[in-house]
């Protein structure tokens, strides 16, 4: 699309979790996809469908009966493959930002927001810790996420959510990281602070900033959230990605996915048609367990367009996962 | 799925940060076989060695440690690990008769105090405080000292000094519960107050009461140690870790360390291995294996 | 005729959450309120299913006033109620199966006999399959398990239905068929609904008529709490 290199190249990431009993739960399974700088990729998908722990293996933060396969490439760096002392000092924070689900949550509650920037300033800009480098380093921060200066002496419970939502951002942004992962950042927050959080969101993905904290910045950033808010996800993204029983059974570009032709995989279609807006009608049936997954298509036993041919798991061909997709804007893509 | 997922040729699958569960483990296997290996002795050596404790042999006083006297024998020759086994016999019970009354106390004040609220429980809350503000042990002596010493005695004093942290906890923790929508989805579902504490606010506070009980008894073999040390415990002749370390003031000053260190470490090997149990069993009840799965 | 007069509620006597707010919902009726969150529409949701004690202000339930609330209501002034929250974890007790979750109201109210056969055919109007009704709230989805408790709400066939920011953490499909089961519920009973929520699109679509928490509360008080979004502080010391 852009012809820039991408950012974030995961290959065939799979995620599983190792069960009392010997059970295994496949969380995720090979997963294929690029993020480029500039770039917003939603990943949307019904809640336990694999999201949180494909965001979760990329910041190495999986529990201790995960295991990972694949790779997930930052640069010449595999996040599947760094040690915790990499991802520690140069991963997170330097190289991928998190913007967290619930900030007010992520923030100490007895510091100030002014304290939680300084500290991390002096963490992530190898910044002189006196009071005289770190003040003005600190202010610049919130301001590239919209926060008020004036506001930066309150504590977190003081902070409505759109401007605890703000501080989170500039925490996220302080590293100056090429990846921003945001995972779930609207959940529980009106429509409108929603928008707003995502334009904000997107504002930093597409526009460079230049001079910020530090001097040569002004690089695009990727952006990778992760939700199950498709109003916010046609907000903000460029592509969709989307996640069924661990699996991606979609790649579209936005445009595309939400306006015409539309989805082509018959789970997407049927995620939009339940929006109130649309048809407001369910998609029929539960997803099923991700620790006893059919051996086909995980989605035929919900589907209204399933045969024989749904027994055989489907391969992601043309950027779709299904035996009977819907339509594709043009019938080159389908057979690529 | 098996085929896709894990025998597909060449997945190498990482896996990271095991170290933190085999510590967990280690911590909880040394703790059981300790606490194990000490409940069994207390339980099977009085029955199965059929010595006399008591037994006084004036030709054996003070002896260091060594085949015959494993733990070295006190000052009257009475042999110390026969002793100690004994004592730590004594110990437990009170220990353990300690602990269960104080957290039933406890327990049953903190929760009508959280359930019903108000005046109720700001009127008993008043007095918890009242009562901790005066110390422990200093209450302990003036209840052992209303009676006759005796094993009894000692168990009221320990119960009826303990409860109240208990009562706090649980008080506490039943007024989180209680503002949680659960209680007022029973509430709506006709369920009287009495189904709501009982059969919702009790259950969920009782993991807590149960390891603020299982703590509870090395603190109050503690106690019982200090009663006895003071000489207002148990009578003198009875065998109990307190009364152990007390007679053994007197050696301990002229270079004999063992009639002080085996009865201290009878006291100590089974409170780490409580506190071992104990730490490892709050994370197994909390039912959150869901954040492993991370669904 | 669920109706609340000039209702004051909060947690402090000294400093209500809101003033002077009246709402009604008619028999049979589908009322949407819609509000920011943290602006007190959940309070107001309490205080109309009686689990919340006003601080002023009367409550009427078909004619007849309200004098208590929580237990001290009449059980069948509080089962007339089925209640949904926002957060599903925090709405099921933990220890419960949710077979025996969606059976609490019944058994609470002993109503024991036919219980496993209304549990099934609500299981069923949900759509939680049999293994899933074995399973603690631990061992669900977030969707899964808030199923359930809408399932819980309808088990005593309550004549209103008061769902506060029942969706709000559940993806769309999920979203499609709760709000199908509460309207097919509705269909089938005629009871009144009160939903609140912060989706102006969701309550226009599910709802017959959409209420504006700014429009109950701007008469008296301008600008009580937090308007969304706004750089306002919200408590400041």
């Amino acid at each position: 699309m852009t012809g820039r290199a991408p950012v974030l190249s995961v290959r065939g990431l799979s995620v599983r979790f190792l069960m009392p009993g010997g059970r295994r739960v496949a969380a995720v399974t090979d997963a294929h996809f690029d993020v480029r700088a500039g770039e917003c990729l939603a990943l949307i998908g019904e809640s336990g469908c694999g999201k949180s722990v494909l965001a979760s293996a990329l910041l190495g933060l999986l529990p201790g009966n995960a295991q990972t396969a694949g790779r997930a490439l930052l640069g010449d760096l595999d996040l599947l493959a760094a040690d915790e002392r990499t991802l520690a000092r140069t991963v997170r924070g330097r190289l991928i930002g998190l913007v967290p689900q619930s900030p007010a949550a992520h923030l100490t509650p007895v510091r100030t927001i002014r304290a939680h920037l300084e500290e991390t300033v002096a963490q992530l800009t190898g910044a002189r810790r006196t009071r005289g480098a770190l003040r003005p380093a600190a202010e610049a921060a919130a301001e590239r996420a919209a926060f008020p200066v004036d506001h930066l002496d309150h504590h977190p419970h003081q902070l409505s959510g759109g401007l605890a939502q703000r501080a989170a951002t500039a925490l996220a942004l302080v590293g100056d990281a090429p990846l921003l992962l945001a995972d779930e950042p609207t959940t529980g927050l009106d429509r409108d602070l929603v928008d707003r959080t995502v334009d904000e969101l997107r504002r930093h993905v597409h526009q460079p900033e230049g001079g910020g904290a530090r001097s040569g910045g002004g690089r695009a950033r990727a952006l990778l959230m992760i939700t199950h808010d498709l109003a916010a996800a046609e907000r903000i993204a460029d592509r969709i990605a989307v996640m069924y029983a661990a699996r991606i059974v979609e790649l579209a570009d936005a445009a595309a996915f939400f306006g015409a032709p539309g989805p082509r995989h018959p789970y997407s279609r049927g995620l939009l048609d339940a929006l109130p807006d649309r048809a407001f009608a369910p998609v029929p049936g539960l997803p099923p367990e991700l620790g006893a997954l059919p051996d086909g298509c995980a989605f035929a036993a919900r589907c209204d367009r399933a045969t024989d041919a749904c027994a055989v798991l489907p391969p992601l061909r043309a950027h779709v996962a299904c035996h009977h997709p819907h339509a594709a804007l043009t019938e080159a893509a389908d057979r690529a | 799925m098996a085929d896709l997922a894990a025998g597909r040729t060449g997945t190498v699958w990482r896996s990271r940060g095991g170290e933190g569960r085999s510590t967990r483990t280690l911590r909880l296997r040394t703790s059981a076989v300790l606490l194990t290996a000490t409940v069994l002795a207390v339980l099977l050596v009085p029955p199965l060695v059929r010595l006399d404790q008591q037994a006084v042999d004036l030709a054996a006083k003070l002896e260091a440690p060594g085949w015959d006297h494993p733990f070295g024998t006190d000052d009257v020759g009475r042999d110390l690990l026969l002793r100690c086994v004994y004592g730590l016999r004594v110990s437990l019970l009170v220990g353990v008769a300690a602990a269960l009354t104080a957290t039933v106390v406890g327990t049953a004040v903190g929760a009508t105090a959280g359930a019903l609220g108000g005046w109720v429980d700001r009127g008993v809350m008043r007095v918890v405080d009242a009562l901790s503000s005066v110390p422990h042990l200093l209450m302990g002596v003036f209840i052992v000292a209303m009676f006759r010493p005796g094993v009894w005695p000692v168990v009221a004093s320990v119960a009826l000094t303990h409860w109240l942290s208990t009562a706090r906890i649980v008080r506490a923790e039943v007024l989180s519960l209680r503002a949680r929508p659960h209680i007022d989805a029973a509430v709506s579902g006709g369920a009287s107050r009495w189904r709501v504490t009982v059969r919702h606010l009790l259950p969920g506070v009782l993991p807590q009461a149960a390891t603020a009980a299982v703590l509870m008894v090395p603190h109050a073999m503690w106690h019982e140690s200090a009663l006895s040390f003071l000489g207002l415990g148990l009578p003198t002749h009875t065998a109990s870790l307190g009364n152990l370390i007390q007679e053994a003031r007197g050696s301990l000053l002229a270079g004999q360390w063992w009639p002080t260190l085996f009865p201290g470490l009878f006291i100590i090997v089974p409170t780490l291995a409580v506190a071992g149990l104990a730490g490892a069993w709050r994370e197994r009840i909390n039912p959150r294996r869901r954040s492993e799965l991370m669904l | 005729m669920l109706d609340l007069r000039s209702v004051t509620a909060g947690y402090d006597k000294r400093a209500p959450v809101f003033r002077d707010v009246s709402l009604s919902v008619a028999p049979g009726e589908a009322v949407g309120l819609l509000g920011p969150s943290g602006c007190g529409k959940s309070t107001l949701a309490r205080v109309a299913a009686l689990l919340h004690r006003p601080d002023a202000g009367t409550l009427h339930l078909d004619g007849t006033p309200v004098r208590h609330w929580r237990h001290r209501a009449p059980r069948e002034q509080r089962t007339a109620f089925g209640v949904v929250f926002q957060q599903a974890r925090l709405s099921a007790d933990p220890r419960l199966r949710l077979a025996d979750l969606i059976a609490e109201p019944l058994r609470a109210t002993g109503r024991r006999e036919g219980a496993a056969g209304r549990v099934a055919e609500l299981a069923a109007t949900v759509g939680l399959t049999a293994d899933l009704l074995t399973r603690r709230p631990h061992e669900v989805s977030d969707g899964q398990l808030q199923r359930a408790c809408l399932a819980r709400a309808l088990v005593l066939r309550p004549r209103w239905l008061v769902c506060d920011e029942m969706t709000a953490m559940l993806d769309a499909s999920t979203t499609a068929a709760l709000v199908r089961v509460v309207e097919d519920y509705r269909a089938a009973t005629g009871a009144g609904l009160l939903a609140v929520g912060h989706d102006r699109v969701l309550l226009d679509r599910w709802c017959e008529r959409t209420v504006d928490w700014a429009a109950l509360t701007a008469p008296t008080t301008p600008a009580p709490t937090c308007p969304p979004g706004t750089n306002k502080v919200r408590r400041g010391n």
